[in-house]
C-alpha cells in the first residue's frame, strides 16, 4: 500500500471502528428494552457495593464538613495555643491580647470527693470569663456561665457530667472537694462546644472557673495541666490570611514557645484523621461487598449471555463480526452497570441526609448532610469497574459463540479462556480498580494489604472451589441414589460449587475477621490486660514528696508493688539537625511526632525496657544531655546511636545524644517512655512524679478503693487513674468501632446471599429438568428435598471451613503483626457465624429449588 | 475426487475443490465431507438431498464460511473463502449470503422489522429501515412491521427470516430445511416466496429438504451420503 494510501485508510479505520461502536449500542438498547430481566441480582449486586461506599464517603465528606463549618466552635476560637505544665509568659501573653479577644481554659486531671470520702477521677475544666468565646454551653437546668460558676456561700459553682452524680451518689446541690477547694454541682453539663477536640476522657467532665482552680491548688510547679489559650480574632481582620498571618508571627516571635498552634481549619486534626482512617476500614468494607457482589455479576452475565446464544449465533450468521457482538453485549452490560451505580450512589447520597433526620440529635459530631460529587464518582467508578472485572470473561466468550449451533444441535462447548485481548483487558481492569482502591485511600499500606489478601483469599476460593469438586467428582459411587445426585450435583458442569465458595466464603472470611478482632480486642481490654496492669497511675505526685508518698503507700497497701518516675513533658522539634515538621517517619511512629509526649529521665534502665544497642550510662553520670530511644521509634525516625534530639520541655529546647536503644513491653502498661534522658538533663525544670501500684494478687475492689480514700485525704492534689476503668472506657470505644465494622461486613453475607439466589435462579431450568426426570421415574419430593438439602449442605460446609479458617487466619495476623498481642481463637463466635452461613445456604437453596419441586412432570416433559 | 457438479465456469456461484471436512476429537472424530468438489452457476436453484446424518447441514455450513474445511477450497461470488479471516468472513456473509434456519431464529427481543434491518445495519446500510419495510411487504407482513416474534405465527416467522435473508440482496440464499417447523400449508407458502425472491433477483439458491417434490423445483438436486457427493441428477425429481 502506497505511504499515501496508507493514510487514508487510518481515517477510513476509525470512522468504521465508530460506526460499529454506534450500531452496538444502538442494538444493545434495543435489546435492554424488554427489560431488565435476569438483570436483577446483578443490579442488586452493584447497587448494594456502590450504596456501601457512596454511603460511606458522603457520611465521611459531611462529617468533614460538620467539622471544617463549625472549626471556630471545636477549636473554641479562630486559633489556639496549648501549652503544657507552664502558663504563657509575660511577653507571649501580651502579643495574644494585642490580636484578639483571649480566652484561658485549664485542663487537668483530678481527684473529685464527696462529703462521705468517696472519690472518683474527674477531667477538670477551668474556663475564665471571656469563655466560650463561640458556641454555647447547655446546662441542665439552664444556667447562665458566670453566675454558674462563681463563688457563694464558701463553694464555687460548677457544671458536672451526669455521670459523676451517679459514680459519687451525689446530686445537683451537693458538695464535692476538689484539692483544696470546695464545689458546689449547680447543674448538669449537657453540652460543650468545644467537646469533640478533647479526645477520649477517662472521667467525666467537671467546668469549674479558673478561681476555683487557683483555690484548689492543684496548679503546682510542674503539675500536669494543659494550659489552652484560645484567640478570636477581631471581626474586621478575621479571614484565613489573618489566621494564618497570626500563626506565623507567633512562630517568628516566639520559635522556642513549645507550644501547639491549631487553626479553625485544622480545629481536631486527631479527629479528622480518625474520620479518614475509619473511612478507609468501611470502604475496604465496602469493596469486598462489591467483591463479592463481582460474583453475581460474573453469573448473571454468563446466564444472560447463554440465553442470548442463538441471538448471538444468528447475528453473526447475519454478519455481526465477533468484536460486533463483543461491543453489543459489553455495551449492555455497561448501561445495566451505570443503571446499577446510579442507584446505588443514589442511595448513598441520601444516607448522610438518613442519619442527620433520624439520628441528628443523638450523634455526638457534626453532620452537616450535602451531595458529595467527589465521592459519588469514586463509588460509581469503583461499581463500573466491578462490573467490567467480572463481566469481560464471559462477554469475551461471547466473541466465540459459534454460528453452527443454529443448524445443529450442540452441547455447551468446553469453558475455554477467551481470547488473549479479552485476558489482557481484565488483567488492566483489575489492576486499575487495585490501584484505585490503594491510591484514594488513606493509607495506602493498608489497602495494598486488603487488595493483596483479597486477591489471595479469591484465588484460594476458586482453587477450594475446583478441589471440592474434584473430590465430588472422585468420591465413590453412593449406592443410594439420593447422595448420588447430591455429590453429582456438586461436580456437574454449571454446579453452584464456585459461585457459593467464592461469594459466600469471601463474606464469611471478612465477618470472622472482624468477629475475631472484636473477641480478642475486648479479651486484650478486659481480660488480659487488667491481669497484668496496674491496678492505678497516680498523677502528679509532688516530686518533692517523693518519699513520702512512696511511704504512704508501703503503710496502706503493703502488698503491693510502687513504681515512681519523674514525668515531664516535651515534644520533639528536631531529630538529626531535621526539623520535626520536615521529618517522615513510618505510618507507625507518627504519634511520637504529634503534640507533647511524656518524658522522663533515670539513673538506671527502666523497668519494662532492655537495652538493644549502645550502653546505658553510669548511674552517677553527670556530663552532656544523653538520652535513651525507643528502638522502634528510632529505626522508623531514621536515629542511630551517636545523633542527636532536640525537644521543647517548658519552653525551652533542649538537646541530647542518643546513648542507647531500647526495646519496651508497652503491654504491661507500666510506665514507659520513648525518651528516657539522663540525670541532669532538666535539672531546675519543674515537674511533679507519676507512679503505679501494683497488688501482688491483682488486687481486690476493696484494697483498692481503701487506697483511694486515703490519698484522696492526705494528698488530695494527686489524681488517680484507675487503670480498669480506663482500659473499659477504651474496650466501649473499640467496640462500637468494629461493631459498625461488623455491620458493615454483614453487608457482604447479604451480597452473598443474593449471589446464591441468583446462581440458583439462572440453574432452575437444570433443577425442574433433574426434578422431573426423577419424578417420572418414581423419586419422590422427599427424595429430591434430600439430595437437594445434602448438596447444599456439602457445599455450605466446604466453604465454612474455608471462610472460618481464612478469617481466623486473617484476624490472627492483624493481632499480632499489627497489634503485636497474642491471638486466642474464639471458637463459639466463628461457629455461630458457620452455623449462619451453612443456614443461609441451605435455606435459600432449598427455597430457590422449592418451584422445581412443585412442577408437575407432565406439563415440563411436553414442553421438552 | 467427488465431482458430480456440472461445469466450472467463470460464473459460478460457488465452487468447492477437493473439500474435506472432520467433526469432533479424538476417537469421536468423523469424517463428515469427502473430497466434495461442487459448481454452482449463478442464479441456479439446486436442492441437497439426503439421510440424516449425511452431511448436508456441514456442507451448507462449509458454503457459508461457518465451517472451514480440512483440506479443499471453498470459492462463493468470486472470494475464496479462505483468504478471509473470521470477522472478513462475517462481513462477508452479511452483504452476499442469506440464511433461512428450520427454527427460523429471529432474535427474540427485536420487532419483525428490526430483525430484518439488522444484516443491513451491520453492512452499514443507511437506509435499512426503508429497506427492511419493503422486504416485509414483500412478504405480505406490511402490517406486522412492530410485532416480536412471540407475537407472531411460525408461518410469520419464516416469512420474516426470509424477508432478512433476502434483505441485503445476496447473491445467494441458503435454506436449510425451511418448512422443516412449519405445516403443509403455511411451507407451501414459504417456498413460493423463497422461489419468487430466487426468480425475481436471480439469487443462486441451495435449499437443504428432505422434500423430492420440493428439490423437483429446482435446477439440479444433489444426493449427500454419508459426507459424498452421490450423482448430480439435474431435474432428476421433476
Amino acid at each position: 500500500m502506497s505511504a499515501l494510501a496508507d493514510t487514508q485508510a487510518t481515517p477510513r479505520r476509525q470512522g468504521a471502528a465508530a460506526s460499529t461502536l454506534r450500531l452496538a449500542w444502538r442494538l444493545a438498547w434495543r435489546e435492554l428494552r424488554g427489560g431488565l430481566r435476569g438483570f436483577g441480582v446483578f443490579i442488586a449486586c452493584i447497587a448494594l457495593g456502590v450504596l456501601a461506599i457512596a454511603g460511606v464517603g458522603s457520611v465521611a465528606a459531611s462529617l468533614a464538613d460538620g467539622i471544617a463549618s463549625a472549626g471556630q466552635t471545636i477549636l473554641g476560637g479562630d486559633l489556639a495555643f496549648t501549652l503544657i505544665q507552664r502558663q504563657a509568659s509575660d511577653d507571649e501573653r501580651a502579643f495574644l491580647d494585642r490580636h484578639g479577644t483571649l480566652s484561658v481554659i485549664a485542663m487537668t486531671r483530678a481527684m473529685a470527693r464527696s462529703a462521705d470520702g468517696r472519690s472518683t477521677l474527674v477531667e477538670v475544666k477551668a474556663v475564665d470569663a471571656a469563655y466560650p468565646l463561640f458556641g454555647t454551653v447547655a446546662t441542665d437546668p439552664a444556667l447562665p456561665l458566670p453566675a454558674l460558676l462563681a463563688q457563694r456561700d464558701g463553694a464555687f459553682g460548677a457544671a458536672v457530667d451526669p455521670a459523676l452524680l451517679s459514680r459519687l451518689d451525689l446530686k445537683i446541690g451537693d458538695r464535692i472537694t476538689i484539692g483544696n477547694a470546695t464545689i458546689e454541682l449547680r447543674t448538669a453539663l449537657t453540652g460543650e462546644p468545644d467537646r469533640l477536640a478533647g479526645g477520649i476522657g477517662f472521667g467525666p467532665r467537671l467546668l469549674i472557673g479558673d478561681a476555683a482552680l487557683r483555690a484548689s491548688g492543684l496548679i503546682q510547679p510542674g503539675s500536669l495541666v494543659r494550659w489552652l489559650y484560645r484567640l478570636r480574632l477581631p471581626a474586621a481582620g478575621s479571614g484565613d490570611a489573618a489566621v494564618t498571618a497570626v500563626e506565623r508571627e507567633a512562630q517568628a516571635a516566639f520559635p522556642d514557645a513549645g507550644w501547639e498552634i491549631r487553626t479553625r481549619s485544622k480545629a481536631s486534626p486527631a479527629l479528622d484523621r480518625n474520620v479518614e482512617r475509619f473511612t478507609q476500614f468501611l470502604t475496604l468494607v465496602g469493596l469486598t461487598t462489591l467483591l463479592v457482589g463481582g460474583v453475581g455479576v460474573a453469573n448473571a452475565v454468563t446466564a444472560h449471555l447463554a440465553r442470548k446464544r442463538d441471538a448471538i449465533a444468528t447475528m453473526k450468521a447475519l454478519g455481526a463480526t465477533g468484536g460486533t457482538v463483543f461491543a453489543i453485549y459489553c455495551g449492555q452490560m455497561l448501561l445495566v452497570a451505570l443503571f446499577a451505580c446510579v442507584a446505588g450512589a443514589a442511595l448513598g447520597a441520601a444516607l448522610p441526609y438518613a442519619i442527620a433526620w433520624a439520628f441528628g440529635a443523638l450523634i455526638p459530631l457534626p453532620v452537616v448532610p450535602s451531595l458529595h460529587g467527589g465521592a459519588l464518582v469514586l463509588s460509581v467508578v469503583y461499581g463500573m469497574l466491578t462490573a467490567l472485572a467480572f463481566a469481560l470473561w464471559p462477554l469475551g466468550r461471547a466473541h466465540d459463540i459459534s454460528v453452527a449451533q443454529l443448524f445443529r444441535d450442540q452441547v455447551a462447548g468446553e469453558r475455554r479462556w477467551p481470547r488473549r485481548r479479552y485476558v489482557v483487558a481484565t488483567a488492566a481492569v483489575v489492576a486499575a480498580l487495585a490501584a484505585l482502591a490503594i491510591l484514594t485511600t488513606y493509607d495506602h499500606r493498608i489497602a495494598a494489604i486488603f487488595v493483596a489478601s483479597a486477591a489471595g483469599v479469591v484465588v484460594a476460593l476458586r482453587l477450594v472451589a475446583l478441589a471440592a469438586m474434584a473430590i465430588a467428582r472422585r468420591l465413590p459411587r453412593a449406592r443410594s441414589a439420593v447422595v448420588r445426585l447430591a455429590v453429582g450435583n456438586m461436580h456437574r458442569p454449571g454446579a453452584l460449587t464456585p459461585t457459593v465458595v467464592l461469594s459466600l466464603g469471601l463474606g464469611l472470611a471478612l465477618l470472622v475477621t472482624v468477629i475475631e478482632l472484636n473477641a480478642n480486642l475486648h479479651r486484650q481490654f478486659t481480660a488480659a490486660l487488667p491481669a497484668k496492669a496496674p491496678s492505678f497511675f497516680f498523677l502528679d505526685i509532688p516530686a518533692a514528696d517523693g518519699a513520702g508518698f512512696d511511704a504512704f503507700i508501703r503503710d496502706h497497701a503493703p502488698a503491693s508493688s510502687l513504681e515512681r518516675v519523674p514525668m515531664l513533658r516535651g515534644r520533639i522539634v528536631a531529630a538529626n539537625g531535621i526539623k520535626a515538621d520536615d521529618l517522615k517517619p513510618a505510618a507507625g511512629s507518627r504519634w511520637v511526632l504529634r503534640g507533647d509526649r511524656g518524658i522522663t529521665f533515670a539513673s538506671t534502665v527502666p523497668a519494662g525496657s532492655r537495652i538493644v544497642g549502645g550502653q546505658w550510662w553510669a548511674a552517677d553520670y553527670s556530663g552532656e544531655p544523653l538520652v535513651s530511644v525507643e528502638s522502634r521509634t528510632a529505626r522508623d525516625l531514621d536515629l542511630k546511636i551517636g545523633e542527636a534530639i532536640t525537644v521543647n520541655v517548658l519552653g525551652r529546647n533542649v538537646t541530647a545524644r542518643i546513648a542507647n536503644l531500647r526495646e519496651v513491653d508497652w503491654e504491661n502498661l507500666g510506665i514507659n517512655f520513648v525518651l528516657v534522658f539522663s540525670p541532669g538533663t532538666f535539672v531546675g525544670a519543674p515537674h511533679s512524679d507519676i507512679a503505679t501500684l501494683t497488688f501482688a494478687d491483682g488486687g481486690t475492689a476493696k484494697e483498692e478503693a481503701a487506697v483511694i480514700k486515703a490519698l484522696a485525704a492526705a494528698y488530695p492534689a494527686v489524681s488517680a487513674v484507675y487503670v480498669k476503668d480506663a482500659l473499659t472506657t477504651f474496650d466501649g470505644v473499640v467496640n462500637k468501632l468494629v461493631l459498625a465494622l461488623g455491620g458493615a461486613s454483614s453487608l457482604t453475607l447479604f451480597a452473598a446471599a443474593l449471589v446464591l439466589g441468583g446462581a440458583l435462579a439462572a440453574g432452575q431450568r437444570f433443577r425442574i429438568y433433574d426434578a422431573v426426570i426423577l419424578k417420572t421415574y418414581g423419586a419422590t419430593r422427599a427424595h429430591l428435598m434430600a439430595a437437594f438439602a445434602l448438596e447444599y449442605l456439602g457445599i455450605g460446609l466446604v466453604t465454612v471451613l474455608f471462610g472460618v479458617a481464612t478469617g481466623t487466619l486473617a484476624a490472627d495476623l492483624i493481632v499480632t503483626r499489627a497489634m503485636e498481642f497474642p491471638f486466642v481463637f474464639f471458637a463459639g463466635q466463628a461457629a455461630a457465624a458457620a452455623l449462619a452461613a451453612v443456614a443461609v445456604t441451605l435455606v435459600l437453596g432449598l427455597a430457590g429449588t422449592s418451584a422445581a419441586l412443585r412442577r408437575k412432570p407432565a406439563e415440563v416433559l411436553r414442553s421438552l | 475426487m467427488n465431482d458430480i457438479s456440472g461445469h466450472p465456469s467463470a460464473g459460478d456461484a460457488i465452487a468447492l475443490r477437493g473439500v474435506n471436512l472432520s467433526l469432533g476429537r479424538g476417537s469421536a472424530r468423523v469424517h463428515v465431507l469427502h473430497d466434495i468438489d461442487l459448481n454452482i452457476g449463478r442464479g441456479e436453484a439446486v436442492a441437497l438431498l439426503g439421510p440424516s446424518g449425511s452431511g448436508k447441514s456441514t456442507l451448507l455450513m462449509v458454503m457459508t464460511g461457518l465451517e472451514r474445511p480440512d483440506s479443499g477450497a471453498v470459492i462463493v461470488a468470486g472470494q475464496d473463502l479462505h483468504e478471509l479471516d473470521e470477522d472478513g468472513l462475517a462481513r462477508y456473509r452479511g452483504r452476499h449470503i442469506g440464511i433461512v434456519f428450520q427454527a427460523f431464529h429471529l432474535i427474540p427481543t427485536m420487532t419483525a422489522l428490526e430483525n430484518v434491518a439488522v444484516p443491513l445495519e451491520l453492512a452499514g446500510a443507511r437506509d435499512a429501515f426503508a429497506r427492511a419495510e419493503r422486504e416485509l411487504a414483500a412478504v405480505g407482513l406490511a402490517n406486522r412491521l412492530h410485532h416480536y416474534p412471540a407475537e407472531l405465527s411460525g408461518g410469520e416467522q419464516q416469512r420474516v427470516a426470509l424477508a432478512r435473508a433476502l434483505a441485503p440482496d445476496p447473491a445467494l440464499i441458503v435454506a436449510d430445511e425451511p418448512t422443516g417447523n412449519l405445516d403443509e400449508a403455511t411451507g407451501r407458502d414459504i417456498i413460493e416466496l423463497l422461489f419468487r425472491g430466487h426468480r425475481e433477483r436471480g439469487t443462486t439458491l441451495v435449499l437443504v429438504t428432505h422434500d423430492s417434490e420440493l428439490a423437483a423445483r429446482c435446477d439440479r438436486v444433489l444426493h449427500l451420503h454419508s459426507g459424498r457427493l452421490a450423482a448430480a441428477m439435474p431435474h432428476e425429481a421433476k
